[in-house]
């Protein structure tokens, strides 16, 4: 089955009359199966409204999604998405918070019990399973959440800025943990993110773009090798990519 | 849920201890001032008496004053577990139906300007002496916090927690218990506490009104005798119910969201 996400003439405006917000589109974009594309774009853009849009949770105002050929309307259930403010409950342990997942889903927690003690040592949260989530710090708790949204290994998922609370270094583990999953199960990831950098380590394709209203001013292909590790990262062609990203947001003064 | 459990310290202790002292010292020398001023200022024992004396004349009474208690606390129970049990699900129906929201909804917020124990003279004329119209009017005064505080819980569940349950495909049923409920009990106990405070004052209100036993009854029959030290003393068994009732709330509290931060903190 096909994960390709397609979106054609996507519009959002929120509200009527003189109070109208325009806040995305209209774009068109195509994240083929298998892709790991990032929305790379500044605070307000619409980044968030997209990504609501294609889980189904936000009604367009024009233009139309589909996922797998399968046009959305209303919540898509097989997609796993990490919304941008935390989704764990404050009366249930970050293993109790991904049973959430399965058990809102119908899914037995008894068969797995396998898969939350691994994706738990994925994020190196092992540890904190039966704590709360007030007794973890903000970074712990994005990796909590993470877990939350992944549990029931969907082909498809919408990440919005998973990592955006963590430090630098920890961030940089994690993102290498989530390359590696990506390399070896291929799920088709819409990935949001306010780091330049971030965005071309990671991705197959970086959607650029531009403030309120946001259209996609650019979709930049990052022709490099993976694993993307420091090497990488330091070769003058991943620079190139800096630049050439940098150069369009200088282009609308965003920096 | 070991987590929950604070580790009293001895560190811990002593600084409560140091904290408290100043209450403690401030406590006793309120009711050292009252006990001497009496004497000093030659105060009528019919007007003021020392709190030796109402400890005295009170225990001397406390038959009397257990059997009133009793009775006052039996009309605060059953109208403080009606007021729950009847506002609880309307509450609940409130916040989910557009049509009792622009109907029922504008009306109880309209009677919650009433005060209600402006009513009691009128349900002791209709209903009597007897337990009915004071548990109706704990009732009243218990049942407005607790629809609205219900209301507002069940109706303020975070913009993620929706997205979250929608995107799981859940039905009503199952994110009602799984999401809906645990989230909104907090709010819930806001409205169950500020019920509890009230529940004995709308009995009290309703005794003095109109009755033949009750704290209230005695506390308005030993004033008329010029017996402020009884007085004190049925005010005393009032407040202790009220704390009794304010615990209980607390515990259940407790033992049901101990997770929230207004339990953690305490
Ligand atoms: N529910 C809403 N009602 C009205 N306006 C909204 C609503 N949600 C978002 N907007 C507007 O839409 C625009 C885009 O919001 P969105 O949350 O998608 O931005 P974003 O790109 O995710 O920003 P950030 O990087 O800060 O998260 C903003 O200007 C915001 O004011
Ligand atoms: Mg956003």
């Amino acid at each position: 089955m096909s994960n390709q996400i397609k979106f054609s003439g996507v519009k959002k405006v929120f509200g009527s009359g003189p109070d109208a917000v325009h806040a995305f589109g209209p774009v068109d974009m195509v994240v083929e199966d298998g892709e790991f594309v990032s929305l790379l774009g500044p605070s307000g853009c619409g980044k968030s409204t997209l990504m609501l849009m294609t889980a189904g949770l936000l009604d367009l105002t024009e233009g139309s999604v589909s996922i797998g050929g399968t046009p959305v309307k209303g919540p898509q259930t097989d997609i796993g998405i990490m919304f941008q403010d935390n989704t764990l409950v404050p009366w249930r342990t970050v293993r109790g918070n991904i049973e959430l997942q399965l058990e809102m889903r119908g899914i037995s927690v008894a068969s797995k019990r396998a898969e939350i003690d691994a994706i738990l040592a994925s994020v190196h949260l092992e540890d904190f399973a039966d704590r709360h989530p007030y007794e973890l710090s903000g970074g712990m708790q994005q990796r909590a959440a993470f877990c939350q949204a992944m549990i029931h290994a969907p082909n498809t998922m919408l990440l919005d800025e998973p990592l955006g609370k963590l430090d630098a270094m920890t961030r940089e583990r994690i993102r290498s943990d989530l390359q590696s999953l990506w390399m070896e199960q291929r799920p088709t990831v819409l990935f949001v993110t306010h780091s330049i950098e971030e965005a071309i380590q990671l991705s197959s394709k970086v959607a650029v773009i531009t403030p309120r209203p946001g259209r996609i001013e650019r979709v930049i292909d990052i022709d490099l090798p993976y694993p993307r590790d420091y090497e990488v990262k330091r070769s003058p062609e991943f620079s190139a990519y800096v630049h050439e990203t940098q150069e369009i947001f200088r282009g609308y003064g965003v920096i | 849920m070991a987590s929950f459990d604070k580790k009293p310290t001895f560190a811990g202790l002593k600084l409560r201890l140091m904290n408290s002292w100043m209450f403690v010292a401030f406590f006793i020398g309120f009711f050292l001032f009252w006990e001497y001023s009496v004497l000093w200022f030659d105060i009528p024992l019919y007007i003021l008496t020392p709190p030796s004396l109402i400890i005295e004349n009170g225990a001397a009474d406390l038959p009397r004053l257990l059997d009133y208690t009793l009775v006052t606390g039996t009309e605060v129970i059953i109208g403080y577990v009606l007021a729950v049990v009847l506002a609880l699900p309307l509450g609940l129906a409130i916040a989910f139906s557009t049509i009792l929201k622009r109907t029922i909804y504008p009306f109880i917020v309209c009677i919650e300007m009433v005060p209600k124990i402006a009513f009691a003279p009128l349900f002791i004329s209709w209903l009597g002496f007897g337990l009915l119209p004071k548990v109706i009017i704990v009732f009243l005064v218990c049942f407005f916090p607790i629809v609205l505080n219900a209301i507002l819980a069940f109706n303020s569940l975070s913009e993620e927690l929706t997205l979250f349950s929608r995107s799981t495909g859940a039905g009503i049923w199952r994110t009602f218990f799984k999401v809906r409920l645990p989230a909104a009990l907090p709010q819930c106990f806001v409205g169950f506490k500020y019920a509890a405070i009230n529940a004995t004052v709308g009995a009290a209100i309703a005794e003095f009104i109109g009755s033949d036993e009750g704290l209230g009854f005695y506390i308005q029959i030993v004033t008329g005798n010029m017996r402020p030290d009884l007085a004190f003393a049925g005010i005393f068994f009032l407040t202790l119910l009220g704390l009794c009732l304010f615990g209980l709330v607390t515990l259940a509290e407790r033992l049901l969201i101990p997770w929230h931060i207004s339990v953690r903190r305490n």
